[in-house]
């Protein structure tokens, strides 16, 4: 006899997802791995000569580069004598200021932090993220993309994505050659929808720091940087050319950030038998070690693999953390699809979005999940709805604003416009008058006309070639009669001079004020201190468009 | 006595600042009788007047009238070295001192071409240049653009390659 109630259970979207047990020699284990190295420093004249068991001769790349740069000496031998128990009920107090907990944490190891952020459960992860998050105000980022590249749905998706609360959008390519127009689409659109928007395009690092560099993208997201040698070599870069490119866009003015997460070296072959945390916490060292402002961390698109194994949910909980304590802008992951079941994907998330991030999701995808290229997001532009509901259930922010239809068709269609204007204004090739209706009414990529790829591609070669740059957007845009979109565009690019988004946590408000850990930093210590929801920001999260009003009746 | 400590704490305030001047003076040219902290931030809003282009336009005299006109193009609309600089100080003043060092070096690179510098990233890559190339690239990046402390950092990284086996081999 087959039992009914099993049979039932293994229909369940739950147990379409693939689940592993722990397997230490290949690092398929999220946290607290035999293999981990014990915490432990020695400095000599001003040098670590021993980080975490190992001596100076015996370290390798990743291991100099830290020891070099990641690691505040001043009070490192007084922090990894203290019990890391200690340190971690610290983090959780809210006596304790976030300040007086960055004086211990940029002192500690990797091996010591990960000692520390082992000692807490889930809840106490979540509260030390409300107090060392950076920036005081939470919000969120998106992906705006579609399988065909189609460069007037992805400035509608943008616009949209912008009065819907994004304060940045991320776009990638299915053929790399379509980069410069998507990254078009997404800088008009999202200027169309709320003038000062970040845009990135997210492309191999040499071409996506060129569309920086000519004013087409306003920050980059993707420069990865792994836990072992031998994958950040996979990944063809050492920490020193990972900290020059870095050193590259901020002498272009340009904001960008790392991006690392656990499951990584797992997935590339080259764990080393580590845990997947510790590893993770090696990219965060270099990371901080290279300057960079943040990261984008939280597995991101290796979740499948701390997904499957004990405890690997809380692992990238953990991961995030570490980010903050390093003091870096942590965009926290929510990002690739790793589950069928909708529960699931909900408890994942809650572990950001409770407490808040500097971007809870580092994309939630701005389109359905069909024209995610990034693998699919766990949050689709079908779950608008839901996690707009979520918020006002629970008297959160995540970042979204709930909209009305006739908002969205309005923005769409002019973003759709400006687009075409725009192509014309640069003599690309013609967007039609039905491509923009359709992409004013589109859900996804499936409502669009198909466009002439080989025409196209030839477009983009020849538009880098003619030396295309953001001041010639803002002069087509002007030309074509939209002056107001000119003008974001424009305020975008100055942002440049001053540079002062560079910094920390860094968004850019309509006004084209600069929002980041520098002039909000975040200072929670107990209820009623640090962000809290403003009156105004409340009526917007609550007034949902199928909420009855008393008088209805 | 009141007034004898605040005396005390007005001089001690000064030569720290000068102390303070000493360093920057070495590379760069940012004057620090107004050291720039996270009370001048963001300078884009608070000190608009030190914010000056590469190409020595004032911050206010960016206009999107002038972009129209051509009086302003591509090379109007970047950052310079001075207010990179400055920008390390606000980030040493939260204590973001790794966050500081990386825009000195960028504060550097301003002045490298595009296409050169995206051919140095390259190049650092591992596998593509021997230490010896590198060790050029070096020198161009010290002699060429005074990029000293860039300079180091790249044959650091030779060096490490060396030690690492990460450095192109010609066969």
């Amino acid at each position: 006899m087959k039992s009914k109630r099993f049979e039932v259970l293994e229909q369940r979207p739950v147990n379409q997802d693939g689940f592993v047990k722990e397997w230490t020699e290949v690092g398929l284990i999220a946290m607290d791995s035999p293999n981990d190295p014990k915490p432990s420093i020695k400095i000599e004249n001003g040098k670590i000569v021993e980080l975490d068991g190992k001596r100076r001769e015996d370290f390798d790349m990743l291991d100099v580069f830290i020891a070099d740069y990641a690691i505040k000496l001043d009070n490192a031998e007084k922090v990894m004598k203290m019990d890391s128990a200690i340190l971690a009920r610290k983090l959780v107090d809210i006596n304790v200021s976030r300040k007086e907990i960055l004086d211990l944490t940029l002192s500690m190891t990797p091996a010591k932090i990960v000692e520390v952020v082992s000692q807490m459960n889930v809840l106490e992860m979540m509260m030390s993220v409300t107090k060392m998050r950076a920036r005081k105000i939470p919000t969120n980022q998106c992906h705006v993309t579609n399988l065909k590249d189609n460069p007037i749905q992805i400035a509608a998706d943008a616009a949209e994505a912008a009065i819907r609360g994004f304060d940045e959008q991320e776009t990638t390519v299915g053929i790399a050659r379509y980069a410069p127009f998507n990254a078009l689409g997404i800088l008009v659109g999202a200027q169309v929808g709320r003038p000062g928007v970040l845009t990135q395009c997210a492309v191999e690092e040499a071409t996506e720091l060129k569309l920086g560099m000519r004013g087409l993208t306003a920050y980059a997201e993707t420069v990865s940087v792994y836990g072992t040698e031998a994958v950040f070599m996979d990944g063809d870069d050492t920490p020193w050319s990972k900290a020059f490119l870095a050193s590259c866009y901020a002498s272009r003015g340009l904001k960008m950030r790392f991006t690392s997460g656990t499951g990584s070296e797992v997935q590339m072959g080259y764990s080393e038998g580590k845990s997947m945390l510790y590893l993770e916490a090696r990219c965060l060292y270099v990371t901080k070690g290279a300057g960079v402002q943040g990261t984008q961390n939280g597995s991101v698109s290796c979740v499948g693999v701390p997904a499957g194994v004990p405890g690997g949910i809380r692992a990238i909980l953990a991961e995030n953390l570490i980010a903050m304590m390093l003091d870096l802008e942590c965009a926290s992951s929510n990002d690739q699809t790793f589950t069928h079941s909708d529960l699931r994907r909900v408890a994942r998330t809650l572990m950001q979005l409770v407490p808040g991030t500097d971007f809870i999701c580092s994309g939630y995808s701005a389109t359905p999940n069909y024209d995610n290229m990034f693998a699919g997001s766990n949050w689709d532009a079908e779950d608008y709805d839901d996690w707009n509901i979520i918020q006002r259930d629970l008297k959160i922010d995540g970042g979204l604003i709930p909209v009305t239809e006739e908002e969205v068709v309005k923005v769409r269609n002019k973003a759709a416009r400006a687009i075409q204007a725009l192509f014309r204004e640069l003599e690309l090739p013609e967007i039609t008058d039905e491509e923009v209706e359709a992409a004013t009414y589109a859900h996804g990529s499936k409502d669009m006309p198909e466009r002439n790829v080989v025409e196209d591609l030839k477009a983009t070669e020849e538009m880098m070639n003619r030396g295309i740059t953001g001041i010639d957007v803002v002069k087509a845009l002007y030309r074509a009669g939209f002056e107001d979109v000119a003008e974001s565009v424009f305020n975008l690019l100055k942002e440049r001079i001053a540079g002062d988004y560079l910094h920390t946590a860094a968004i850019v408000d309509k006004d084209f004020k600069v929002i980041s850990a520098v002039n909000y930093p975040n200072d929670y210590a107990g209820p009623q201190t640090g962000y809290q929801i403003s009156d105004e920001r409340w009526a917007e999260i609550s007034n949902i468009r199928n909420a009855v009003s008393p008088e209805d009746f | 006595m009141e007034q004898e400590q605040l005396l005390k704490q007005i001089i001690e305030e000064v030569m720290k600042s000068m102390n303070g001047n000493k360093e920057i003076d070495k590379s760069h040219t940012v004057s620090n009788t107004d050291r720039m902290d996270v009370t001048n931030y963001p300078l884009g809003e608070k000190v608009p007047e030190r914010i000056k282009t590469p190409t020595g336009k004032l911050l206010s005299e960016i206009t999107l009238d002038k972009v129209i006109s051509g009086e302003i193009g591509s090379s109007d609309v970047r950052i310079s070295p001075e207010t990179l600089e400055m920008q390390a100080q606000v980030s040493e003043s939260v204590n973001k001192d790794a966050f500081a060092n990386n825009l000195r070096r960028a504060s550097e690179l301003i002045a490298v071409p595009d296409d050169r510098l995206l051919e140095i990233y390259n190049l650092l890559r591992p596998y593509r240049s021997t230490k010896e190339e590198l060790y050029d690239i070096a020198r161009e990046l010290e002699e060429k653009y005074n990029c000293t402390v860039n300079a180091n950092f790249v044959r650091e990284a030779a060096d490490v390659y060396e030690a690492r086996g990460r450095l192109r081999k010609d066969i």
